[in-house]
Order: structure tokens, then C-alpha cells, then sequence
């Protein structure tokens, strides 16, 4: 992939020096760790240490909802397909208009060692409606699809009873970090709702039932809209499998409204499309 | 090395040979006795390969892991657990209020196999836990818990207690520290009274070690920073705009606090249904936008830089005018979990350049 890092240090670069962005938000290498870390270029020098390859896990546009971010000036971002994806719901839920960003899309045959499960399925290899696009070409892979779904369908196999022991233990584990929510692009509310107090709605003690209610309440928000960039699930310090959560709920959406979240900016989704022609199938 | 008196009372050292074998000697004594026994087990596989062990209940030397660099959660999740109950309420008849205090039970616990990292952390935060109130709720736990560390043998590239004052051979904390060998026995340095007691436990499975017996080499852990010049500039640096750079990338969730060893703060809440509730204190993060919410509405930190800026300060400014000790004993939790690539090693470095 290193035609691709020499593209966009370009980019930026270019951007940052014309003053189309004032920030590029991409990623840099940790010297420590090894691993991909966020970096925030701001003169074209700065450009230079941007990095791209397989390490590259993070899902970047979560930092276009952070004031901190925005007040550097127009953001210009490095979006792999997935990533993408989470921005075209920004887009339609106007949490930042297209002409407010600067979109370098990647194209990307998979990132993790061993490769991330949901870069099998990735149907946007190739990132479409970017302003640039750098990159070798990159195939899609015909079998991927079928695994699209497979972390759901893996639970779904198990009984009711083994399957509520299993989310049981699972709760059990969590300890009420909000690395989920915080690593989620689309989680972007000034105020959660379990941060609201008069009343609390949500119980904030990390005991199963109030870890249920945290994890059910943030399923039910992101229904229609997660696009499975599994950020929630790499950020979780204790390795809860949230994926299959999300997973679940999109199948469901996919099923019942034939509906994909995140594939164009403008597309309409379930549950938050208002039309006067809604059959309201459902509602008393 | 910090001005915190330990909850247990210390004794001379005192060096045994424990024989192969000794863990599930060990292992059944305790267990006999009704003993809570806790030891690092492999719970699950990651995704990308690597295992999650945590300490966890175990009954037999065979669940043991004895092949990691440390364990998931740290140690205060045994006195300072992620949601525990301080008292149960309820409105009785005439209007008054019931008020039922000590509503969990606390075993006795023996935990086998935490780092010496995670030790010294529970020192320092007996500093903290007796400080303005003795905090009844640590303590009873504190003193039900002997601690059997184990030295480290292979400490990874993000291990830093060097730079804090610790090492790999620490027994700050530990009522015991063993050096495991090879042939699946151990060299135990007994520390308290509370670690004479364990290997009075362990009857023929351990013997007073020789005159000859000493510590192996400690692995190299290399100091990345030093706390002096750090602190200094700590002093004087409130206001940098180097705050807002190294705060960019962190997305204020709470994981790098509730892994940290030594973070500690709480929220109280009382959960209610109509007429009777429990008050319950959890963890918290300075991390989280709400942690500084005023009533009023005014927050005093209200953007990530300010809140990143409280972390570094009060771990190694605040904590030590107050209590002597760097709040931080390098355990690299905070940086290997960090979703968002932040490495408080990195910055600390980058302050002490600047300094």
C-alpha cells in the first residue's frame, strides 16, 4: 500500500498548504506500540508523517463530531470504505454538511492481522463520492458477502436461554467505560441518555441489569444507522462482542426494510425518514 | 518511597523454598479452609488472537495461567469494585426511613498471581482510602485479602514501572512475592503477616530457603521518563497550548481510568423503586464530559484538553504534594488499550523535553 501513502501525504499536503482544509485528520505510527494512531496535521510538513497500511484500524470520522477537532478549522479526513460509510450517515443526519469536509478516500483490501471480520463482506473497497480517491484498485471479494452477518448468526444458533446466559455474562463484564460510545462516529449526542438524570432513565451502575439497559438502549439508537465499522467492539477494554449486537439489528433492518445504512448521503433510513405515505405497519 | 503507612502489619523479610507442586498444595489449603482463591485465568480468546486473562475464581492449579504479562482488570476490583452497595433504604410505616448498612459479605480472599505493579498500586491507594475518611468499605476488603505476587519474568515493550519507582522485583504491596522457577516451584519473600500466615498454609510444601538463597536478575525494563522534571514543569505549565495538541485524539471514554490501578474516583447514586433503593458508589472517569458538571450548568472542564490536562496533572502533580507518590506505577494498561492511540508514556516524554 505505500502508492497509496505517497498519494496521501500529497493530498494533505496540497490541501493544507492551499488552505482548502485546516486540519487533515489521518493516520500516523506510533513508535512505541507499533500500532496506527490518529493524527491531526496541521502545515504541510506535518503531512509527511501520515501513514497508511493494514495497522490503520481506527475509524477516523468519529472525530468529526469533536469540537476540539473542529475548531482547527475545515477538516479534511482519510476515509477507508467502512469509515466512509459512518460518514454519509453524518451527512444525512446533518451533523456536518458535505461541503464542510474534505473527504481522501483509501482504497483498502482489509486491515488487521489476521484481517478484521468485516473487511470479508466490504462491499466499498472502493470509496465512492470522496473529493479524491488514492490507491492501488482493489477487487471485491464475491464469497465475502455471505459472512456479513455470520457474528449474529452465530448467537441466533443458540437457544433463548443459553443465549440470555451468554449476554448475562457478557454484561457482566462490562464495566461502564463508554468506550463504545465514544469510539462510534454515529454515537454524537451533547448529552447521552444515560446521562440524563431527572429522571435516569438509564441506570448508571455497572451491575447486568443496568449494563442491559446501557447496551440495549444503545442497540435501539443505532438501528437503522450503525454501519458496522466494529469500532465499539475494538475499543471495549474487556472484549465484549458488540459487533454482534449491531450485527443483529442491522440484519433485521436489511430483512424488514431493505435497507443498508451508510452506502449513499443522501439515502432515507427506516427510522429516520419521516414521509406521509408511511404505512405505519405497526402503530395502532 | 511515598508516605503511605501499609494496612498490614510488616514484618522482616523471610525467604522459603516453595517445592514444585506448591500452587496446588497452595490451591487446596486455601480452598479447605473456605479461602477465596483468585488467580490469573485464561477466560476467552481476542479476536485477533491474543487471550484475555483476568484473575478469576479458581479451584485447581491446572486453570492457572502462568504465561502473560498481566492481567485484564487491575487489583482494585477486589477493594474498590466497579459498582458496589454502601446501604439499602426503605420508607417504612409512620414515615421514617430504614436504613440497612453492610449489605455484601466479603470473603476471605487470597489472590495468587498479580504483578508487582498492581501491588504497589494497592500501597498507594491505602493513601487515599484512609485519607479524609477512613473509607470502611476498602478497608474491610483490604483486610481480607492477602496478596501472593509474582514476579515478572518478561515484561513487554509497554511496561514502564521503572520510571515510576517500581520494578519487576517490587514487593511494595505484596504480602508475599514469589519467584517462580522453571521446575514449577518458587522462591517466596515472605513480607507481612498476613504472607506468614499463607505459608504456614502451605505446610510441607514450602521449607526455609538456605543462607545461599537469593532473587534472580531482574529483566530489563528501560526508564522512559523521569518524574522530577515533569512535576516541575507541571508546576508552571497550566496554561500550555501543548494541552490541546495532546488531547486531539482522546475521545474521553473512561477505559484508560477504570484499567488504571490507581485511578479512584466515584460516583454515588442512589437507585430507587418507589419506596425503598440502594445507594450504590460506581466508578467514574475525569475523562467523561459530565465528570465536572456543576448544578448551575458551569463546567470547569469543559472541552477534552482540560480533561486531559486534570489526568496528567493530578497523577503526577496533585498526587504526589499530597501523598508523596506518583499516581501511575507503569503497568501500561492505558496504553496498550487505548482505542484511540493515545500514549501517556509518549507525552510524559514530550513534557520532559520541554521541562
Amino acid at each position: 500500500m505505500s502508492a497509496a501513502v505517497d498519494s496521501i501525504r500529497e493530498v494533505a499536503a496540497t490541501a493544507l498548504s492551499e488552505g482548502t482544509v485546516g486540519v487533515f485528520i489521518g493516520y500516523g505510527r506510533d513508535g512505541d506500540t507499533g500500532r496506527a494512531t490518529p493524527v491531526f496535521a496541521r502545515t504541510p510538513e506535518d503531512a509527511a508523517d501520515l501513514i497508511f497500511d493494514a495497522t490503520c484500524l481506527g475509524n477516523l470520522a468519529v472525530y468529526l463530531a469533536r469540537p476540539e477537532v473542529r475548531s482547527l478549522g475545515r477538516p479534511g479526513v482519510l476515509v477507508k470504505g467502512c469509515d466512509l460509510r459512518s460518514v454519509n450517515v453524518l451527512f444525512r443526519e446533518n451533523v456536518i454538511d458535505r461541503e464542510d469536509v474534505y473527504l481522501v478516500g483509501v482504497r483498502c483490501p482489509g486491515v488487521g492481522e489476521p484481517a478484521a471480520d468485516k473487511c470479508g463482506p466490504c462491499k466499498v473497497r472502493d470509496p465512492a463520492g470522496c473529493d479524491v480517491v488514492v490507491g492501488d484498485p482493489v477487487e471485491t471479494d464475491s464469497a465475502g458477502a455471505e459472512t456479513k452477518y455470520e457474528a449474529a448468526a452465530a448467537i441466533e444458533a443458540l437457544s433463548l436461554e443459553d443465549r440470555w446466559a451468554y449476554w448475562q455474562e457478557q454484561f457482566g463484564k462490562c464495566i461502564r467505560c463508554y468506550a463504545c460510545r465514544q469510539a462510534c462516529p454515529l454515537c454524537y449526542c451533547k448529552r447521552c441518555i444515560v446521562e440524563k438524570s431527572q429522571p435516569q432513565w438509564v441506570e448508571t451502575s455497572p451491575h447486568v441489569r443496568g449494563n442491559l439497559a446501557w447496551h440495549a438502549a444503545r442497540a435501539f439508537h443505532l438501528t437503522g444507522r450503525c454501519v458496522g465499522c466494529g469500532e465499539c467492539e475494538r475499543a471495549c477494554p474487556v472484549d465484549i462482542p458488540l459487533g454482534a449486537i449491531n450485527q443483529k439489528l442491522a440484519k433485521l433492518v436489511e430483512e424488514w426494510f431493505g435497507f443498508e445504512s451508510g452506502f449513499q448521503p443522501d439515502e432515507e433510513a427506516p427510522f429516520t425518514t419521516w414521509s406521509a405515505d408511511d404505512p405505519e405497519v405497526g402503530i395502532l | 518511597m511515598g508516605t503511605s503507612d501499609s494496612i498490614d502489619e510488616m514484618v522482616e523479610t523471610k525467604l522459603y523454598r516453595a517445592k514444585p507442586g506448591w500452587l496446588s498444595a497452595a490451591i487446596a489449603a486455601l480452598g479447605g479452609a473456605g479461602i477465596h482463591v483468585l488467580a490469573p485465568k485464561r477466560e476467552a480468546d481476542r479476536r485477533d488472537g491474543s487471550a484475555r486473562i483476568d484473575l478469576a475464581p479458581v479451584t485447581s492449579a491446572e486453570q492457572v495461567d502462568q504465561d502473560f504479562v498481566n492481567v485484564g482488570l487491575p487489583l482494585k476490583s477486589i477493594y474498590f469494585p466497579p459498582t458496589q452497595s454502601l446501604l439499602d433504604y426503605a420508607a417504612v410505616e409512620g414515615g421514617d426511613v430504614r436504613i440497612d448498612e453492610a449489605t455484601e459479605s466479603v470473603e476471605e480472599t487470597v489472590v495468587l498471581g498479580c504483578r508487582p505493579c498492581d501491588a504497589a498500586a494497592v500501597a498507594l491507594l491505602d493513601s487515599l482510602f484512609r485519607w479524609d475518611y477512613d473509607d470502611v468499605y476498602y478497608r474491610t476488603r483490604r483486610e481480607r485479602t492477602t496478596l501472593v505476587s509474582w514476579a515478572c519474568t518478561a515484561p513487554d515493550g509497554q511496561c514502564f514501572c521503572t520510571s515510576v519507582g517500581g520494578s519487576p522485583h517490587g514487593e511494595r504491596g505484596s504480602d508475599v512475592l514469589a519467584f517462580l522457577t522453571d521446575d514449577g516451584g518458587a522462591l517466596l519473600e515472605v513480607h507481612s503477616v498476613k504472607g506468614e500466615r499463607f505459608v504456614e498454609r502451605l505446610r510441607d510444601a514450602v521449607e526455609p530457603a538456605g543462607g545461599d538463597a537469593e532473587r534472580p536478575t531482574p529483566p530489563d525494563v528501560p526508564e522512559r521518563f523521569n518524574t522530577e522534571p515533569i512535576r516541575r514543569w507541571l508546576e508552571n505549565n497550566f496554561e500550555d497550548d501543548s494541552w490541546k495538541e495532546v488531547a486531539l485524539r482522546c475521545l474521553g471514554c473512561g477505559a484508560c481510568s477504570y484499567l488504571c490501578p490507581t485511578c479512584h474516583c466515584f460516583d454515588i447514586v442512589d437507585e430507587s423503586t418507589w419506596n425503598r433503593g440502594t445507594r450504590r458508589r460506581n466508578w467514574d472517569s475525569c475523562a467523561f464530559a459530565l465528570f465536572t458538571l456543576h448544578a448551575s450548568g458551569h463546567n470547569p472542564r469543559a472541552d477534552q484538553t482540560a480533561r486531559w490536562r486534570q489526568r496528567v496533572m493530578h497523577k503526577f502533580r496533585y498526587f504526589p504534594d499530597r501523598f508523596g507518590d506518583v499516581a501511575c506505577v507503569g503497568c501500561g494498561r492505558c496504553v496498550r488499550r487505548c482505542g484511540a492511540g493515545q500514549n501517556l508514556v509518549r507525552i510524559l516524554q514530550g513534557i520532559e523535553q520541554r521541562a
